[in-house]
């Protein structure tokens, strides 16, 4: 075929625009530039088909006047950007061959090459990577490719390989498509014009509807259509992206691709389905991912099972901070408990990461301090549990836990102190759990707290709110006043080994007080240096340490 | 004059030339357009095209009740359909403000304020 007359371009012009109606929803799902609102395809379809119903009214013989029927109807009908674009390069390509009856195969790429300079000049600022660039493309291969060759459908041929190759650069050349992983929408359907009218110049049927694209081509239009959709990720109605083959087997139930999309389009939205006679792939946003694996092993085996959960992805996309923040403050972490803010913050600044509010009568739960460190977010982790009630708890936490964790068996709050300065975040847990157990071995704790009843223990007979003296868990005495407590507790304890008495004073007990008792032991004690806290802690007046 | 966001973190203000710049950006991107023109033509010249850093003059901010409403005033390609270019000028700036601001806009109100002719 060496020329091409005005009838026969009316007929690729025909079949140009019913492959690309066939397609619209195809191109549809591409669109991501200049505004992802997925109406490209439908955009196109409607600006080519009034072009073509215009073509299809004034055709005759005579090229010229059929190409200016088409630019005529497709600037009437122009709807969106590529619509505009496909109109202002059909308006230039008719300019170009206005005065031709028929145009050979040098003329008609003339043609194409004058749409597209056309197009470029109605733009300011144009943007590679779209419609224009594989009109571009494909127009220059044209032009090229016309010196050598005469016959209209082989050079036709050269175009329609040249746009598609030109279409598959796209990504390279916008950003945005390469992000979301497609190919421009406006140059496929572009691509789809121009397949028409090849099919028309050899006379083929062209597939009522090709599948358009690589399945994964598909699926991914079909998220960024999805995610666009929602800006919220509470929005998302079916949360799971849901991805599986299945291998069609002849003794299972028969396999009808139509009744089968439509069974599948209950549990779902973005349904894609595409097979032959081996295998079916199948992609769906569900509920109920389960059910649809069910549905389809009616079929045949399950291959290539792909499950996502989407709202997790979302909410990594839109940025939102997940609702479960699990920052990592601290990968090596020592966790410990403790009664009163005072307390808390002293062992915040020795290097505790965390301190858990508890103590006597109200110990955490395994739970609790589990919870506690998956706060924090460690990875490996001290347990300092300060009371002999909560070192079960805190051993029983270190083994739920999944990650390396040991329990330093502290039993006060100065053996927690003593432990904690201990600390080497260089050093293994093994090897910090065996040196903070020693650093806290020669810390002698002294506690003075309230008795909430009568009775006797250790030979010390005790009334209901005496104050009771503890020396390393014995109790030495009991009596009404505080001060004779402290004192004798002190006395106890501070012998001639002894260099540092800490006093944290608590919740109830006045720093006056505190401070009456560190001066009358520096006064008996010239050696001893005294350091004393608000420790606020409830029910102990005093928590004493003697190293 | 500037535009407010307030959030959980204080106060973001957006002035108004910062708003044009970015309308007119993209306003310009769109097929067809080939400028932006100026909303005084007589004063400032019939048909100059304005240059970036003038898009104040041909795109109007304004603002009420925390809405934001723009003119904007551009210059077309001959030949094309211009119902259509104005449709795409106003998709585009009304998405491209609400992801580059979190803005959200009200109208975009185009006015063709010329016809250029593409000398071939």
């Amino acid at each position: 075929m060496k020329t091409i007359n005005g009838n026969q371009f009316a007929e690729m012009v025909q079949m140009g625009a019913h492959h690309l109606a066939q397609n619209a929803a195809y191109v549809d799902a591409l669109n991501v530039f200049p505004v992802p609102d997925g109406d490209t395809g439908t955009n196109m379809n409607l600006s080519m088909t009034s072009g073509a119903a215009e073509t299809a009214t004034h055709t005759t013989e005579h090229l010229g006047k059929t190409a200016q029927a088409l630019a005529k109807g497709l600037l009437m009908g122009a709807r969106g950007n590529s619509g505009v674009i496909l109109s202002q390069l059909f308006r230039g390509f008719g300019k170009s061959v206005e005065g031709y009856a028929e145009v050979t195969a040098e003329q008609f790429a003339a043609g194409l090459q004058y749409g597209v300079d056309t197009a470029y000049k109605a733009v300011m600022k144009p943007v590679e990577g779209t419609i224009l660039t594989v009109a571009k493309d494909a127009a220059k291969k044209a032009v090229e490719a016309a010196k050598e060759v005469d016959a209209i459908d082989e050079l036709m041929t050269i175009i329609l390989e040249e746009a598609k190759a030109s279409l598959k650069r796209t990504p390279d050349l916008l950003p945005v498509l390469k992000e979301v992983g497609v190919v421009d929408s406006g140059g496929q359907g572009l691509v789809y014009v121009y397949e028409g009218f090849l099919a028309s110049l050899k006379g083929e049927e062209l597939p009522e509807k090709t599948a358009g694209g690589s399945m994964d081509e598909m699926i991914s239009a079909e998220h960024h259509m999805a995610i666009q959709g929602f800006m919220d990720t509470s929005e998302i109605e079916f949360g799971f992206c849901t991805e599986f083959m299945v291998r069609l087997d002849e003794t299972k139930k028969s396999f009808d691709e139509g009744d089968f999309r439509n069974d599948l389009s209950v549990y779902g939205d973005s349904l894609l389905v595409i097979s032959d006679d081996e295998v079916a792939k199948i992609h769906i946003h569900s509920e109920q991912p389960g059910e649809v694996l069910n549905y389809g092993q009616q079929y045949g085996d399950l291959i290539k099972i792909k499950i996502e959960n989407m709202r997790e992805q979302h909410t990594d996309l839109v940025g939102e901070q997940p609702k479960k923040q699990k920052t990592v403050k601290h990968p090596y972490a020592v966790v410990t408990v403790a009664m009163g803010t005072g307390v808390s913050e002293l062992l915040k600044n020795l290097g505790a990461s965390a301190v858990i509010e508890g103590g006597q009568t109200m110990n955490p739960s395994t739970e609790d301090i589990v919870k506690a460190i998956k706060d924090v977010g460690a990875e490996r982790v001290l347990i300092l549990p300060n009371n002999k009630n909560i070192i079960m708890a805190a051993e029983q936490a270190a083994e739920l836990l999944e990650i390396e964790a040991a329990v330093v068996p502290t039993k006060t709050v100065p053996q927690g102190m003593a432990a904690v300065l201990a600390f080497n975040p260089e050093a293994t847990v093994e090897d910090n759990k065996n040196s903070m157990t020693q650093a806290f071995a020669h810390v002698k704790t002294g506690q003075i707290t309230h008795a909430v009843r009568d009775t006797s223990i250790d030979g010390v007979e005790i009334a209901k709110d005496d104050f009771m003296a503890i020396a390393e868990g014995k109790i030495i005495l009991s009596t009404k006043d505080l001060e004779v407590a402290a004192k004798q507790l002190l006395e106890s304890m501070v012998d001639e080994d002894a260099e540092l008495l800490t006093i944290l004073y608590g919740q109830d007990t006045t720093e006056a007080h505190a401070q009456e008792l560190a001066d009358w032991v520096e006064a008996h004690y010239p050696d001893v240096e005294v350091e004393m806290y608000n420790g606020k802690q409830p029910l102990y007046p005093y928590i004493l340490s003697v190293e | 004059m500037s535009i407010e966001i307030k959030n959980d973190f204080g106060q973001i203000e957006i002035s108004q030339d910062a708003i044009a710049q970015i309308a007119g950006g993209a306003a310009i991107e769109c097929y067809g357009i080939v400028g932006m023109a100026s909303k005084h033509q007589v004063k400032d010249g019939l048909s100059d095209i304005l240059r970036k850093e003038n898009f104040s003059k041909g795109v109007l901010v304004r603002e009420k009740d925390g809405k934001v409403n723009i003119d904007m005033y551009i210059i077309v390609s001959y030949g094309t359909k211009i119902s259509e270019i104005a449709y795409q000028v106003q998709s585009k700036v009304k998405y491209t403000l609400g992801k580059s601001l979190g803005m959200a806009v009200e109208s975009v109100n185009v006015y063709v304020q010329g016809v250029r002719v593409a000398t071939m």
